[in-house]
């Protein structure tokens, strides 16, 4: 029998504020050791309470503006209680039945060319818990995590297959760090995905009792894990066996999955207000305020980049892949004037390679967009032959001058001025006569030595086309 | 008089709520624990009209009184010392609890 | 004959010490001494109860020391010309509910014995800054779950400084205690559903719960966070009003801390009440409550004595020039405590979950073989039986197949108790009232071990004082004279959101017009032997 996987995705996205989501410790807390960046109020301590950060309010209406997601405009935090040693209150806040937004959609551009929309559930806010990790036979906490803030994102079923499911992540990670609410790093834990599998018949309209995979933190895992657990799901049932709901654990060294004890999950929250914390209101003038400088998507970029400049898909694609690379490409096409496909292969080819190298995000370099547009228009003018122009591009982000400067006082510019060429060829023919003699008894081959003599001359800026015009006609005519 | 909470429903609420009670105990937190859903029963006797929302506070809060969300600065903890000093087993900065195992899966 | 320092008022403390007249020192040294007098051993883990049954056993841990140091703080302020504070000198307790920095904050359970905090109390650090001196922490019923401090893990726990017999109520009957045997001038109670007001009646004392958003609870160990609120205990109305200056206004750790301004407590507090429109309900000349034996509802008229106080009261008041409104409908009083063992039990299970021993407070010292064994016994051998209890009844009520019958049910309840305020205080309605006036308890002080372990009927003890936490207003209880066995009997001023002004006005009024009644002059038993 042929199979489908219905899958969904539960994301969690911590967001890139300065401090936590209810005190005023730091967020970010990657290069800390375990237990320093704490305090009384994210580690849980008696007769503490959490103060909303408003910076998170912000980057998640920014978020689910961006999934075409409805914001309430009176939300609530619930508390979400269970015992576990990450988690210091015993209880997460977290927002139930009001969240800050519900319902939208993120479209995922397939590799087929065919776009898959997939729908948003639920959107809402909730605090990180911290990390614990075995050690024979105990477990370590580190609650520096405690308290960051995160976007817990729910997909309806509308994903079928691993890559599907990969290709949801790296658009909604790519999304995410468009709209700066996240750096969305996977390997640091930023952006966090949980997968509900199950399988059905090809064709059928019922779901099936689903598992869900814990921990498939990298595009990889998801991908690995995802197609193993389908094999899993599949070969259970072709034995004969039931697929039951499990609560599954990836471990991404083995590539194996594991079962996580039922006791573990067996939940019943019992979700309510949290007492300690006032509804949060969006009116219309705070909202308009945070929208305010809301983008222009990557989606919606890369159609307008077709359709304005003319620019092929994959070039569209690559150069809407990440915000400041686009917003580059806009800004130099603008200062070029000319073909923007002249400015995208520029970029995509040489401007890549040393975004590559360097690690820099293209509104980081201080080869600005200006700069890249005056290197081209010098190449099309002939004032600098292509080579140079593209070692301009180094000498540009080594010193942050501008490249004509940097022309001037290195005196690359190249010799187009035909007059002068004309003055330096006819200086070489009355310097060579034994040469010239011979050219013009036949050894026509003799061009290149002659090219090479003003080349010599001029230190290789000589336009080379121009030379071969003047040294042609003055080795034939002035016999 | 029936039970409301029988011995079964008891010892799930007891496991939920990680609790390990004497037989003692149990026996008369069980007994507590039905009194007071008798009195609390005496709620199923008030009409409730549809539109009467709960009152998750008895306040209600206006902007005025409402305050405002915090600023996103860091303000360093100048006494995490005091925090893990009260932890009761640590090792190089962590905190030690007993260990929660796993079932591995064929 | 003059006053004994330890009976001072908290306001002619302050201008003593701020005039010169007295050092905070002295007055520091001068209750020290009377505590060492009156109060007998502080409760500990596994005391006996009935140890010396002649002692007040006010105090879990006196932070004398302390006291004192502050006391020289004081001082040595006044010397350099300083400004020392409004509560200069003034010695208070606090209920051992709220942290301290550096001194033991227990929350009165084994849970949490030999917990240091790391941070004090808004309210605390507020009392302290404006010149006051702490003495130390005083007991309470285990995290407040009580209403005669008897659940105490520290034994003995409290007595009623008027009858040593009796409980001095609670939960905060450590501070009512205190301030009624002369143990410092001030307390700083928590009020969830009348553990300010029922024990300051049971103790002869001024109680007061301020409006929920009044004063922050930054540092308060939460029971009911939408009903928890920390008020003060003073002996009367200008030193509750002093202390509430103190302490009230808005608090960037706190989120329901309101932003609105404090008025001023004390400019309008001799201002009288002619034109005040004071209501009397009948639905609190009553209590309904289920029958110990059989569990069948029992509808009872209150004890002649606290019925007469009251309407004494309101006589007084009268006389004053206030209106008093009769007959004022509150159909849903009787609702209060049902709704309460719903609320506050699912605010409270959750409050307890972060006692898991993992890190800070008990953990079992019995071997254990997995993380969850460890939080069993950890919670099973860290709480005594009244957490429990409300951890379990919370776990019941709120579990998602019950959650609609009982918790949302009893929040729309909540409701229709707050509307029952909203209708007789609205400006425009058919009342018009400025406070109502009514009893603060159904009986005075009972004796000790009568009530305790019966859940329920301890519960109903509120029953008169919980429909002000549900619907988030102020309440004030004051001495309203004694009984035929000479213990104290309380009344109490209610009104609409933060009008705490009017309260004090109102019971400051009654201070003056009882001011020459017997009962005034008479002072507790303790205080004589």
């Amino acid at each position: 029998m042929e199979y489908e996987a219905i899958i969904g995705l539960e994301t969690h996205i911590q967001l890139n504020t300065e401090t936590k989501i209810f005190c005023s410790c730091k967020a970010d807390s990657w290069n800390d050791p375990p237990n320093t960046n704490i305090c009384p109020v994210c580690t849980g301590l008696p007769g503490v309470l959490p103060v909303l950060n408003k910076a998170a309010v912000e980057k998640a209406v920014l978020l689910a503006h961006a999934m075409h997601s409805e914001i309430r405009p009176v939300s609530y935090f619930d508390r979400k209680n269970y015992f576990y040693p990450d988690l210091p209150k015993g209880y997460q806040i977290s927002q139930y039945d009001q969240s800050l937004a519900h319902g939208g959609y993120l479209d995922v551009p397939m590799r087929d060319g065919e776009m898959r929309r997939v729908s948003i559930h639920k959107l809402h806010i909730e605090e990180d818990a911290g990390k614990t990790k075995n050690e024979q036979g105990r477990r370590l906490i580190d609650f520096n995590r405690c308290g960051v803030p995160l976007i817990e994102m729910v997909t309806g079923p509308d994903i079928r297959s691993a890559e599907e499911a990969a290709q949801y992540l790296i658009r909604l990670r790519q999304l995410l760090r468009w709209l700066g609410v996240s750096e969305a790093d996977m390997e640091k834990g930023h952006l966090r995905c949980d997968a509900n599998v199950s399988i059905r018949p090809k064709g059928a309209d019922y779901l099936n009792p689903k598992t869900e995979i814990k921990n498939v933190n990298s595009i990889d895992a998801v991908r690995q894990a995802i197609e193993t657990e389908i094999k899993r799901q599949i070969r259970a049932v072709e034995g004969g066996g039931k697929v039951e709901a499990w609560t599954l654990s990836w471990d991404e060294d083995s590539g194996t999955l594991s079962k996580m004890r039922s006791k573990e999950t067996e939940a019943d929250y019992r979700y309510f207000r949290e007492p300690d914390l006032l509804p949060i209101h969006m009116d219309e003038a705070w909202k308009s305020e945070i929208l305010a400088a809301f983008p222009e998507l990557p989606l919606e970029r890369r159609t307008r980049f077709m359709a304005e400049y003319g620019l092929p898909a994959y070039d569209a694609d690559l150069l809407t892949a990440e915000r400041s690379l686009s917003d580059y490409f806009e800004a130099a096409v603008s200062a070029y004037g000319g073909d923007p496909k002249r400015v995208s292969n520029w970029l995509l080819n040489d401007v890549m390679r040393m975004l590559n190298e360097s690690g820099k995000t293209a509104g980081e370099l201080r080869l600005t967009p200006q700069f890249l547009a005056e290197i081209i228009k010098m190449v099309d003018k002939g004032t600098v032959n292509t080579p140079t122009g593209k070692g301009l591009l180094e000498k540009t982000e080594e010193t942050g001058k501008s490249p004509r400067e940097i022309v001037e006082a290195e005196g690359l510019g190249q010799v187009s001025d035909s007059e002068a060429i004309r003055q330096i060829c006819a200086q070489i023919l009355a310097d060579n006569p034994e040469q010239v003699a011979r050219y013009r008894g036949g050894k026509t081959g003799l061009l290149g030595w002659f090219m090479g003599q003003v080349m010599r001359a001029t230190r290789g800026k000589a336009d080379p086309n121009t030379t071969r015009r003047i040294l042609q006609e003055l080795l034939d005519t002035s016999a | 008089m029936q039970e409301e909470i029988t011995p079964e429903l008891f010892e799930h609420l007891v496991e939920l709520a990680a609790l390990e009670l004497t037989p003692e105990e149990g026996e008369y937190l069980r007994a507590q624990l039905n009194k007071q859903l008798q009195a609390v029963h005496e709620l199923q006797a008030i009409p409730l009209e549809e539109g009467i929302p709960p009152a998750s506070h008895g306040v209600s809060y206006t902007p005025e009184s409402s305050p405002p969300p915090r600023e996103d600065a860091w303000k360093p903890y100048p006494n995490v010392e005091a925090l893990l000093s009260q932890v009761p087993e640590t090792e190089e900065g962590y905190i030690v609890v007993p260990d929660i195992p796993h079932e591995a899966l064929s | 004959m003059s006053t004994p320092i330890p009976f001072l008022p908290a306001h002619e403390i302050a201008r003593q010490v701020r005039s010169g007249e007295l050092s905070a020192r002295q007055v520091t040294e001068a209750v020290l001494e009377h505590i060492a007098r009156v109060d007998g051993i502080p409760g500990q883990l596994g005391g006996d109860p009935q140890a010396e049954p002649d002692k007040v056993h006010a105090f879990i841990t006196l932070t004398a020391k302390r006291a004192l140091t502050q006391a020289e703080t004081v001082d040595a302020r006044i010397a350099a010309g300083e400004d020392p504070g409004p509560l200069a000198g003034v010695p208070f307790t606090v209920k051992d509910i709220f942290t301290v920095e550096g001194t033991p904050s227990t929350a009165a359970s084994r849970m949490l014995a030999n917990f240091i905090a790391p941070y004090t109390a808004t309210p605390v650090e507020r009392l302290e800054n404006a010149g006051a001196v702490m003495l130390g922490k005083v007991n309470l019923d285990e995290y407040t779950f009580g209403s005669s401090s008897e659940s105490s893990a520290f034994q003995p726990s409290p007595r009623n400084p008027w009858n040593l017999d009796r409980v001095p109520g609670g939960s905060s009957g450590g501070s009512t205690a205190a301030v009624a045997a002369g143990e410092g001038a001030l307390s700083l109670g928590t009020d969830t559903a009348g553990s300010i007001r029922q024990p300051a009646a049971f103790c002869g004392v001024v109680g007061v719960k301020p409006t929920y958003g009044r004063v922050s609870r930054y540092g308060l160990i939460a029971f009911g966070s939408s009903l928890d609120v920390p008020g003060p205990v003073a002996r009367n109305v200008t030193d509750a009003a002093l202390m509430l200056q103190v302490m009230a206004g808005a608090d960037p750790h706190d989120s329901t801390a309101v932003t609105l301004p404090v008025p001023d407590y004390l400019s309008g507090l001799e201002k009288g009440v002619r034109g005040l429109r004071i209501g009397l309900s009948p639905d609190y000349f009553r209590i309904t409550y289920p029958d110990p034996q059989d569990g069948s509802l029992r509808e009872e008229a209150l004890p002649e004595a606290i019925r007469t106080a009251v309407l004494k009261a309101a006589e007084a008041l009268a006389a004053q020039g206030a209106e008093i409104v009769e007959d004022v409908p509150m159909p849903h009083t009787r609702y209060g405590i049902p709704a309460y063992f719903v609320i506050s039990r699912v605010e409270a299970a959750s409050n307890l979950h972060r006692f898991d021993g993992v890190k800070y407070g008990y953990r079992t010292s019995q071997p254990v073989a997995d993380l969850r064994e460890m939080y069993r016994k950890s919670r099973g051998e860290g709480f005594g039986v009244q957490p429990k209890l409300r951890i379990l009844m919370g776990m019941y009520v709120s579990a998602a197949q019950y959650s609609e019958q009982y918790y949302n049910r009893a929040l729309r309840i909540r409701t229709l108790i707050r509307r029952d305020f909203e209708r007789v205080f609205d400006p425009a309605g058919a009342y018009r009232l400025d406070a109502l006036l009514t009893p603060t308890t159904p009986t005075t002080a009972f004796p000790m071990q009568d009530v305790y372990g019966d859940s329920v009927l301890m519960q109903y003890a509120d029953q008169l004082t919980v429909p002000a936490n549900h619907a988030g207003i102020p309440g004030l209880s004051l001495p309203g004279g004694l009984d035929a066995e000479g213990l104290p009997l309380g009344i109490q001023l209610l009104g609409p959101d933060f009008s705490e002004s009017t309260l004090f006005r109102i019971g400051r009024a009654y201070e003056k017009a009882t001011a020459e009644e017997a009962w005034r002059a008479t002072t507790p038993k303790i205080v004589h032997g």
